[in-house]
């Protein structure tokens, strides 16, 4: 118990010398006459990684900010953080048991895929219609009752694959017409506040989707079944330490890593998605059409592209995107109207972390935030508390994110929150 | 007579008959309707504060029914831990004050057997009746409650500053979520989803003008909250009417533009923040004494997604309009609560109200974008404007000079 | 005495040097053209005089008071008001509400009758009492600009920046915000009047500031500003073609 004061301790004293070093090098960069953009971030970093050590000779010297500058300060003081953590609670099992970490880091990594796809979906309806939509975590509770309900109740036997398509084009066609009836008048400008006009239409859907689901379906969990199973496998065939050893629901490798069957399906079908998500975007005129909407609206509408279409197609391709992250991952958790909730949270998250309107940085953020949730998940000592507090790991992100560096990782357009204002 | 004395005679009428009521109806079901009118002056006190927070100062905020529950919890925890002996328990942990020690018990959750049990309960047993220790004054539990609130109001209020529209809502959304989890969580001390029962408002029954009430009579919190609610509202009309209306306005129409105008924009933005959390977690302290149980429920989207609901089907640019709306519709969900049967189906009221009262909010905000309530109130304020203007351009000459009201 | 003091001025966007080492001095009620090409740099020194951003480097005084590191709203109240290059009116206020903004805002313990009565004097004088309970959404573009107007009359500071007042407005309109810009000269404000119109600068300046891409590249009397080489090189270009460079402005401005 005494050694969790060294957690604490080194925390603190990480928290207090980024905060010096965030406040006082933006100062000395503005009084040097310099750049001073990101110059709180690498203060924040070095003050964290360093303390004074590390100050001083930035404050010094001042050397132009890089990336270099950025990155290495950030490993350093998570590494520190590792560290200090290790010495907190040897006995942890983040600490003690390597195949336990190998295990969290790659089930971090495949379920990060899977958030990263449904965050994605948000910053594509973000990019185009300029709102961010607070019914994306309905669309995905929705996603997964249709695919149970297709493939449980309403058609036994029928093939979950289908049941993801059935869920993906019903909910196109939701966000369709949600969008044709509720989301027009913010393109005319007769609306004051179209921000706020989306958050809180957005907000009424999704609170008439949730009771409408909950009146129609009750409140009781349901859980589709595995879509596929694992063929049986053992390679190498009757050597002791294998390499890979599937059961029906299950997989291992090397022996350390076990990863269950549906999320490994689940990130799989978030792959090949995603893969033509991006086929879709790059390389056919719709998709050209959409990326050039969301960068320069104007210009588009001379090119003769209707923006009217592509915002519903936005939409409705926003919606469907987290619809069928949770079909996919409706065979993994059991399901409930009000399960959209988290995720919803977590998809923000990862939004602003990424940087709001950026698909690329969706997908790297969801994979930070996956192993960041990993090991909050894992390392936390009192496992109920640990996934009780599963919101708040992602909230230490966004706070952290929305301070140092409001644009996100990969977002320049869009200065987070200020509208361009920092 | 004109408009304007015809709204005040309407408001003046309104008010008599919310201060009549429990003595003018004499139905059956009488505990119900009052329980639900001091449930609908619960939530006009959090559409209207919110509407002042979001509609008057653009602060999207969906974190109102967390300082709702701050001020609940803060309040329920005073009373839970805190207690005076005029003998020490050499159990708990204790303070002398003067004759009297301060105890205060310790957190030991959700007591499944009768071995673990917290040292006060220990302690009276062993005493076996022969002290008597106090509880705290409820009313010290309520004004540290809603201090709670406004400190929150002051932290949270200060962190988004810099942030607007969305990503002001997303941080409050996700700051009302890690309270909940936390509360959630921490079952020693909060005892989780069983929730912490709290001391009625008037535990010992309170006689007033020589008629004795007892605990669970709605006529008292009837009138506390009434009272509170009047309360609220004069604070927030006054503010409305006040510099600070017209400047968290201003602010929230063109930041810049008000601070080039001289508002010192983020003091307004602080303080709006903190009186409305004060106000919720006020009404959050006095409403989970009513109750006498406040759970991590309480606090759930749900909740929250009620009182935008309330306010924006009211009308969110008016304070009033926001907690007339609330009124009413707390009263239509309440009668929607039946359910029946068409068919041989079992409808289920209590989900279909709320999809139905879902699309209205959606509905309301397609068509109705200043609420429902709000244009009924400008037709009686601002009947006179529209004339005015074709009036003056037909002819420009015509001058009237008039008192316009605004106080410095 | 009015005295405005900017020195070594240093504003940089990213790599983008905005403002490199701009100098210069305003005493006394001047009225002061500041011209230069789209892009030169105006509203970023509108926008480092008012206080919304701040600069790398360089000092502002204004009547004695260091104002570069203070806030806007500190720096209205020490007597620099400013109207926005787009029109930034309260558009869910009254007009009336609109002007009480200001004044409100300045005096702490302003009597509200009297304020009252002077936003009602500054409509009169605007044209536009008879708005005065409309809200500012429902006025014209123009009127908003005339509102934005009153609203810096109600601030009543000691200089004034316009920020392009005349793009998109109508002549006769014109002509009112042409009085309003000489009946509050000579009240004893100084101006500072941004504007790619030159016949409006000529005819009204007997100044002019010439900002080139973060330069500032001339300050004098108009007659000998036009006819300064640099000047003549970077900006107003060789002939006499004012008139097309004036309609080609007027058209960005507009959209
Ligand atoms: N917040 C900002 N971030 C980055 N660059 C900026 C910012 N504000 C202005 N700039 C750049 O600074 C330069 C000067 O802009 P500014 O608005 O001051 O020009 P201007 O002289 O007012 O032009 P115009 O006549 O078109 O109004 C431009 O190149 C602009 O792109
Ligand atoms: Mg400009």
């Amino acid at each position: 118990m005494e050694y969790s004061a060294i957690f604490w301790w080194t925390t603190l004293w990480l928290l207090f010398w980024g905060v010096v070093g965030s406040i006082f090098t933006r100062r000395v960069y503005l009084r040097k006459d310099l750049d001073t953009s990101n110059s709180i971030l690498v203060g924040s970093m070095v003050g964290a990684a360093f303390g004074p050590v590390g100050l001083v000779p930035l404050w010094l010297k001042t050397p132009e900010i890089s990336r270099k500058l950025i990155l290495i300060p950030a490993f350093v003081s998570v590494g520190i953080m590792m560290i200090a953590f290790a010495l907190a609670d040897p006995q942890n099992n983040c600490v003690s048991n390597g195949s336990f970490v190998a295990s969290q880091i790659t089930n971090g990594l495949i379920i990060g895929i899977i958030y990263g796809l449904m965050a994605l979906g948000l910053t594509l309806i973000f990019s185009i219609l300029g709102i961010v939509s607070f019914s994306h975590g309905e669309f995905y509770m929705i996603g997964g009752m249709l695919v149970y309900y297709s493939t449980v109740v309403w058609f036994p036997g029928l093939h979950p694959v289908i049941g993801v398509l059935i869920a993906c084009l019903l909910t196109f066609m939701l966000g369709a017409v949600f969008e044709r009836l509720f989301l027009t008048p913010l393109y005319d400008g007769r609306i004051d506040r179209p921000v706020e006009y989306g958050i809180l239409i957005t907000f009424g859907l999704a609170f008439t989707l949730q009771y409408f689901v909950q009146a129609v379906g009750g409140a009781n969990p349901v859980k589709a079944k595995r879509f596929f199973d694992f063929p049986r496998i053992r390679l190498p065939d009757k050597a002791d330490p294998w390499l890979i050893k599937t059961s029906r629901g299950n997989m291992e490798l090397f022996d350390t890593i076990s990863i269950s069957n549906p999320r490994f399906v689940a990130s799989v079908i978030s792959i090949m998605v995603l893969l033509g998500l991006l086929y879709f975007l790059y390389r056919t005129w719709t998709g050209k059409a959409l990326r050039a909407v969301s960068q320069d609206r104007d210009a588009a509408t001379i090119a003769g592209i209707n923006p009217h279409h592509m915002n519903m197609l936005a939409f409705a391709m926003g919606g469907m995107i987290a619809a069928l992250s949770g079909a996919t991952l409706v065979q993994a958790f059991s399901w409930l109207p009000q399960v959209g909730m988290i995720p919803a949270m977590r998809s923000f998250v990862i939004v602003v972390l990424g940087g709001l309107g950026s698909l690329p940085g969706a997908f790297i953020g969801g994979i930070i935030i996956g192993l960041v949730e990993a090991a909050g998940t894992g390392c936390v000592p009192d496992p109920q508390k640990a996934s009780s507090y599963i919101p708040a790991y992602g909230m230490i992100v966004l706070t952290l994110t929305l301070l140092l560096r409001p644009t996100g990782l990969l977002g320049r357009r869009f200065a987070s929150g200020t509208h361009g204002k920092l | 007579m004109n408009r304007q004395q015809t709204l005040w005679l309407i408001s003046i009428l309104i008010i008599v008959f919310f201060m009549t009521f429990p003595f003018l109806y004499g139905r059956r079901d009488y505990d119900y309707i009052m329980h639900v009118l001091i449930t609908g002056f619960f939530y006009a006190i959090l559409a209207s504060s919110w509407s002042m927070l979001s509609g008057y100062a653009g602060q999207f905020s969906f974190g109102h029914m967390a300082f709702m529950g701050l001020g609940a919890y803060g309040t329920a925890l005073f009373s839970h831990y805190f207690y005076l002996s005029p003998v020490p328990t050499n159990l708990c942990t204790e303070f002398e004050i003067g004759d009297q020690y301060f105890i205060i018990k310790d957190a030991i959750g959700v007591t499944s057997s009768t071995l673990d049990q917290d040292c006060l309960t220990k302690a009276l047993a062993i005493w076996d009746g022969s002290v008597q220790i106090t509880p705290m004054p409820i009313w010290i539990g309520i004004l540290l409650g809603s201090m709670l609130g406004g400190i929150f109001g002051l932290l949270i209020g200060m962190l988004v500053l810099r942030l607007r529209a969305a990503y002001l809502a997303l941080f409050t959304l996700g700051f009302s979520e890690i309270l909940r989890a936390t509360i959630s969580a921490e079952i020693k001390i909060t005892r989780g989803q069983a929730g912490i029962e709290l001391p009625y408002l008037f535990e010992n029954g309170i006689t007033v003008f020589g008629h004795e009430f007892s605990k669970t009579d709605k006529i008292p919190p009837y009138y506390v909250m009434f009272f509170l609610l009047l309360a609220c509202m004069a604070v927030l009309a006054w503010l409305a009417k006040s510099r600070f209306g017209l400047f968290v306005r201003a602010l929230r129409e063109d930041e810049d533009a008000a601070a080039a105008l001289g508002v010192n924009t983020v003091r307004f933005k602080i303080m709006v923040f903190v009186i409305t959390s004060t106000m919720a977690a006020l009404a959050g302290a006095v409403q989970a004494h009513y109750v006498g149980i406040i759970t991590p429920n309480n606090l759930m989207i749900l909740q929250m997604s009620l009182v935008v609901a309330m306010a924006v089907i009211g009308g969110l640019e008016n304070f009033a309009a926001a907690a007339i709306g609330a009124i009413i519709i707390q009263f239509l969900l309440e009668l929607l609560r039946e359910s029946f049967v068409i068919g041989g189906v079992e409808v289920d009221m209590t989900l279909w109200r709320l999809v139905f009262f879902g699309a209205l909010l959606m509905i309301t905000l397609r068509f109705y974008r200043n609420g429902l309530i709000t244009p009924i109130i400008e037709f009686f304020t601002r009947a006179h404007v529209a004339s005015e203007t074709v009036e003056k351009r037909m002819d420009p000459k015509t001058e009237d000079v008039e008192e316009e009201g605004i106080t410095g | 005495m009015i005295e405005l003091e900017v020195k070594n001025l240093n504003k940089r966007f990213g790599g983008l040097h905005v403002l490199k080492d701009v100098s210069f001095g305003i005493k006394g009620a001047e009225l002061i053209g500041l011209i230069g090409p789209n892009g030169a740099g105006k509203t970023t020194l509108t926008n480092i005089l008012d206080g919304a951003i701040k600069p790398n480097s360089g000092t502002v005084y204004l009547n004695g008071q260091r104002i570069d590191q203070l806030p806007p709203f500190e720096v209205a109240k020490v007597g620099l008001g400013r109207t926005f290059q787009v029109t930034r009116s309260f558009r869910r206020m009254t007009v009336l509400e609109n002007l009480y903004v200001p004044a409100l805002a300045k005096h702490v313990a302003a009597d509200k009758t009297e304020v009252t009565n002077k936003a009602l004097e500054v409509l009169d004088f605007l044209t536009m009492r008879h708005l005065r309970n409309e809200y500012a959404q429902a006025l014209s573009g123009g009127q908003q600009k005339l509102l934005e107007l009153g609203r810096l009359l109600m601030l009543d500071p000691d200089i004034i920046i316009l920020d392009e007042p005349f793009a998109g407005v109508h002549p006769t309109l014109m002509e009112i915000i042409y009085e309003y810009i000489r009946k509050v000269n000579e009240e004893g404000k100084a101006i500072v009047l941004i504007s790619h119109q030159m016949d409006s600068i000529f005819s009204l300046c007997k100044r002019l500031l010439v900002l080139n891409y973060g330069d500032l590249i001339a300050d004098g009397a108009p007659e000998d500003v036009k006819n300064d080489p640099v000047v003549v090189d970077a900006y107003l270009g060789k002939d006499d073609d004012e008139n097309s460079d004036t309609t080609n402005n007027e058209k960005q401005n507009s959209a």
